[in-house]
């Protein structure tokens, strides 16, 4: 009898531990796939100066529209957490959206290459912060789930396993990133 | 937490599990049948039908035991045989960076992604769209795609494959459907001696008078019915574990590239399309898909519940079927295109056909 019950704790202690573990790793794989929206997310903040500069020299009075963009840039960088870095981000897109009508009225920036490919860069990083952006929030779904089921919502909280934001773009802006950017010639 | 999966790593873990169990059905089976024999063997000296059972089962350990070493030593043969076979069957062509980058440079870039090291990459001439891999152990891990997929599919959709055939390896799947294959076979042979058995058994056996008569026959029939079930839930084992690793390789892929999209894509492009000439199933099991045989007696799960699981668990989004192009071209005639046959394979065919070396030249990943 003695037996049964330590067998049957010694049971609940592994079960337990495998919730536990698997916790810790649907952590892991939510931070990771972060890391991954993030090294994209860069690779955009990256291109911007580039890209201001380059309309500069040829619209350099449209001050206003230049300088939110490179506002935008700065709030986005400084933007740390998943859910800051969604209105940020969302403001940057829009922002970006601006600059690339504004050159329609510059035909000399327009046939200019290093826009030209400054933009196409830019349109595929939006694709793939698209993809990656859905590929985190799945895996932040998952571990917010598992959080949540029985027993593991007993401790979870507890233990430090909170649940985690979304990287979330508004509407409008989540069209600008998923439909890349046209160019009309 | 316990059981659901709500995404892709639970969906992983489960699957896993999944197959443990699955796999630990092969020793129940292989000591199910153990007693059947031992109770056909000893049927003629019982006296009751419960005592029957008792000596049997008391004996059965010793059998089982000598029936895990005929395993072990059939293992031995069979993988070395597996890849005679895998040789023979899949003759492609090894090929490196500078004749394919494109297809290199992806494996590769997924092998650094993961650290894992870079298996050779091969490729068979042929307008099928399907993939496999290949090897029980480390040094002869191998991933082979045909033509028809390099041209049909996208980067995305190409590295998603290629990403599945490396989550093969990754879980040692060959090792796997091999150790499957092995029980089955032995389950199979034996099964075959205990169905004939039973008429030395009836003939020779009756060693006491005739009042055990009885209690042998119902023994006997014990002994068939055990040997009969376990002989059907091996086949339906192994069948079902082989299933489950395609589920697993798909997750696998679409963790490895983060895009479930570009897998549903690549397998939506495969339909109708993964068939190449005729292999035997223990190959076909490693196919990227086997349309050859289906549901229950299939080695792969049909494609839409692979899409579906997809879509389910890894978050991806399912365009729907291809439309069917409306005229495609005959195929080629088999003069160059078949690679399959070694027989009708014309010896000038040339570069097109990997038989077409001379007669004693070995397969790409034999040479060196």
């Amino acid at each position: 009898m003695e037996w049964i019950v330590l067998g049957v704790i010694a049971l609940l202690i592994v079960w337990l531990v495998i919730i536990y573990n698997r916790l810790v790793a649907l952590r892991q794989t939510a931070g990771q796939s972060w890391s991954d929206v993030d090294v994209q997310l860069k690779q955009r903040h990256d291109l911007i100066p580039n890209l201001v500069e380059t309309v500069k020299g040829y619209a350099a009075h449209e001050r206003g529209t230049l300088e939110a963009v490179v506002q935008a840039r700065n709030a986005a960088i400084s933007a740390g957490t998943p859910q800051a870095a969604s209105a940020a981000e969302g403001a940057l897109s829009g922002a970006l959206r601006q600059l690339f009508a504004l050159s329609e009225a510059y035909p000399d920036l327009k046939a200019n290459q290093n826009f030209a490919q400054l933009q196409a860069e830019l349109s595929d990083i939006e694709n793939k912060i698209a993809a990656a952006r859905r590929f985190f929030n799945n895996s932040v779904a998952e571990y917010n789930a598992a959080t949540e089921q029985f027993p593991a919502v007993l401790f979870a909280r507890s233990l430090g396993f909170t649940p985690r934001g979304f990287f979330e773009l508004p509407e409008p802006e989540r069209e600008a990133v998923q439909t890349a950017p046209t160019v009309k010639f | 937490m316990a059981l659901g999966a709500v995404g892709l790593r639970t969906w992983q873990w489960n699957n896993k599990l999944k197959s443990l169990l699955l796999l630990a059905g092969f020793p129940v089976l292989l000591y199910l049948l153990s007693f059947a024999i031992v109770l056909l063997v000893g049927a003629g000296g019982a006296d009751t039908v419960a005592g029957g059972l008792r000596d049997a089962w008391a004996a059965t350990p010793g059998l089982f035991a000598f029936a895990c070493i005929v395993a072990a030593i059939w293992f031995t043969i069979a993988a070395l045989g597996n890849r005679w076979i895998v040789d023979r069957i899949t003759g492609g062509r090894e090929v490196t960076r500078k004749e394919e980058p494109r297809l290199w440079n992806l494996l590769e870039n997924l092998c650094i992604s993961r650290g894992l090291p870079m298996p050779r990459l091969g490729i068979i001439e042929t307008d099928a769209r399907n993939a496999f891999a290949s090897g029980l152990f480390p040094k002869q891990y191998a991933v082979t795609v045909t033509r028809g997929l390099m041209e049909s599919l996208t980067d995305a959709e190409l590295e998603a494959v290629l990403a599945h055939e490396l989550t093969h390896i990754r879980n040692e799947d060959v090792r796997l459907l091999v150790i499957a294959g092995v029980v089955v076979g032995i389950i199979s042979l034996v099964g075959e001696l205990v169905m004939r058995g039973r008429w030395f058994v009836f003939r020779g056996g009756g060693r006491r008078s005739r009042g055990n008569q009885g209690a042998a026959g119902a023994l006997v029939l014990i002994a068939i019915a055990i040997a009969v079930l376990v002989y059907g839930l091996a086949f339906v084992l192994r069948l079902a574990i082989s299933r489950n690793r395609e589920f697993l390789a798909d997750a696998g892929a679409a963790e490895l590239t983060r895009n479930p999209d570009a897998m549903i894509g690549a397998l939506r492009k495969i339909a109708g399309h993964s068939t190449i000439g005729d292999v035997p199933a223990q190959v076909r099991a490693m196919f990227l898909d086997d349309a050859q045989a289906s549901g229950w007696w299939g080695t792969h799960p049909p494609l839409e519940a692979r899409i579906a699981a997809l879509v389910r668990h890894a978050g991806g989004r399912d365009p729907g079927p291809l439309p069917e192009p409306a005229a495609t071209p005959p195929p080629a005639p088999s003069q160059d295109a078949n690679p399959w046959h070694q027989a009708e394979a014309p010896q000038d065919a040339g570069q097109a056909n990997p038989w077409a070396g001379q007669a004693g030249e070995l397969p790409w990943w034999r040479r060196r």
